[in-house]
């Protein structure tokens, strides 16, 4: 029980392995559970998300470059053909020219030995030497530049251009209008709410609505399940609204939505809560009843 | 505009109910892809819940640890969101013990929702049941389960801000969490 709520150490640890009960994760399991039931969900940012396929040796879908190290992009040029043979790499070094300075030092005959055959192998492995030299260094300075820049980064889209993309994509999308109560803060409130069942995605856009000040109180929506207690719908996020007309609000949901029967918009507490007692509803959209 | 019963495409549903767990575990890059698609944003927020602003580097271990753990994942004691989410405290407890400090955790306000009788999908069974179990708690076992677990706060903390007793303290923790246990297990709690 310690373990799933504070942790152990190393002989803690190895004491309960020694009992034959560190397979018994019920505790642990509990205690993730309530985790699960009580966090306030965010989507994980791409950023982040990148970074820990790249962690796992995975390359994030999208991601054409780079083949080597993140961040680094090779710019080759075309490379010269590779020579194979011997023969094709010393043709491709031209023989050096004897200058027309240098002395020509004869080799006398009276001392006719075997020197003038090694210095002939050793200038012939020089010049091979030098033939692979050339070949290799010409090559180093064709084969790649390389440039070491930041991954492209692909813009974020605004709440309103990712609303239309849903509406574009989504075949199962459907747009509800909303409905403004006597609440002062809902006096003129119009717009609509859109909600994809099978991408779980959506978005609010809302005209008129008061602006609130974040450190006082924050909107907040509500989804009614058909398949769960109305007591308890599933919270769609907070937000807020500035004094820039029409605003355009992701959708949030902290748990899966099966059939939503009605939007709610409520006004809370900064940061939100996780049971609303209703006491100022704003706005509601919901389907028209079938029949 | 009338609505009918949502009706889930088939590549999206294949998606949420099937397990992914073990073709990570056979090094599958897709399934990592997946994996991270599907409870990224579950380790994120628990993640954020313990470290903050310094959450990105604990994602980052725990997803370590969840690869190799993967293998471990058995569908019959628990679904892959618990897994998931249990992988996750482990590491962020171990993290905080290493640095010798106490979770600083953002306090929980309100009850979490109770599920109604239909149970979501697997990825949500598990808080279901903990939410309906927390629901049932006496107020001050729940308090204090809620401070000790998702608040993270020792049990000297919370005898400080209670005004309980410690030993009152560890008993309400201790009933709370193997109450909950019990709920998952599918079992009558031997404190009931």
């Amino acid at each position: 029980m310690q373990r799933a709520v504070e942790g152990l150490s190393d002989g803690e640890a190895a004491e309960l392995a020694e009992l034959g009960a560190d397979d018994d994760v019920s505790f642990d399991l509990a205690a993730a559970a309530i985790d699960i039931a009580t966090i306030r969900y965010e989507d994980m940012p791409a950023g982040v998300a990148d970074k820990v396929l790249l962690a796992a040796g995975v390359r994030p879908s999208g991601m054409t470059i780079p083949t080597t190290l993140p961040g680094v992009l090779p710019q080759k040029f075309a490379p010269a053909a590779a020579p194979s043979t011997l023969s094709t790499i010393m043709s491709a070094v031209e023989p050096a020219k004897p200058s027309q300075d240098a002395p020509v030092i004869p080799i006398t005959q009276a001392r006719r030995s075997r020197a003038p055959m090694v210095i002939a192998y050793l200038a012939a492995a020089a010049g091979i030497a030098v033939g692979i030299g050339a070949y290799l260094w010409k090559d180093a300075q064709v084969v790649e530049k390389v440039v070491i820049q930041d991954p492209p980064i692909k813009p974020t889209p605004s709440p309103s251009q990712a609303r239309r993309t849903l509406l574009e994509s989504a075949k199962d999308v459907k747009t509800l209008a909303w409905t403004a109560t006597p609440d002062v803060a809902a006096k003129g409130a119009a717009g609509d709410v859109v909600w994809s069942p099978s991408k779980q995605e959506g978005y609010m856009r809302f005209t008129g609505l008061a602006t609130n000040d974040p450190k006082v109180l924050q909107y907040q929506l509500w989804i009614f399940d058909k398949d769960r207690d109305d007591k308890y719908p599933v919270d769609g996020g907070v937000f807020d609204v500035g004094p820039d007309g029409e605003v355009v609000v992701k959708i949030s949901p902290k748990l899966y939505v099966h059939e939503p029967v009605l939007f709610a918009v409520t006004v809370e507490a900064p940061g939100g809560v996780v049971v609303s007692k209703r006491e100022r509803i704003v706005v509601t959209a919901a389907p028209p009843k079938a029949g | 505009m009338l609505l009918s019963a949502p009706q889930m495409e088939p590549d999206a549903q294949a998606m949420i109910t099937e397990p992914v767990l073990g073709r990570v575990a056979a090094g599958d890059p897709n399934a990592v892809r997946e994996c991270l698609a599907r409870y990224g944003g579950l380790v994120w927020s628990i993640a954020r819940r313990f470290e903050g602003a310094d959450a990105e580097d604990a994602v980052q271990e725990i997803f370590l640890d969840l690869w190799k753990s993967a293998a471990r994942f058995d569908p019959g004691i628990a679904t892959e969101s618990a897994f998931v989410a249990m992988i996750a405290r482990r590491r962020l407890i171990d993290r905080k013990r290493t640095r010798g400090r106490r979770p600083t955790i953002d306090p929980v306000h309100e009850l979490p929702a109770v599920a109604s009788d239909h149970s979501g999908p697997d990825t949500c069974a598990e808080a279901n049941q903990a939410a309906r179990a927390l629901d049932q708690l006496r107020p001050e076992q729940r308090q204090v389960l809620l401070m000790s677990t998702a608040g993270g706060m020792s049990h000297n903390e919370i005898a400080a801000q209670t005004g309980m007793p410690l030993g009152t303290v560890k008993a309400h923790a201790r009933r709370g969490l193997m109450s909950i246990r019990a709920a998952l297990l599918g079992v009558q709690s031997e404190e009931s």
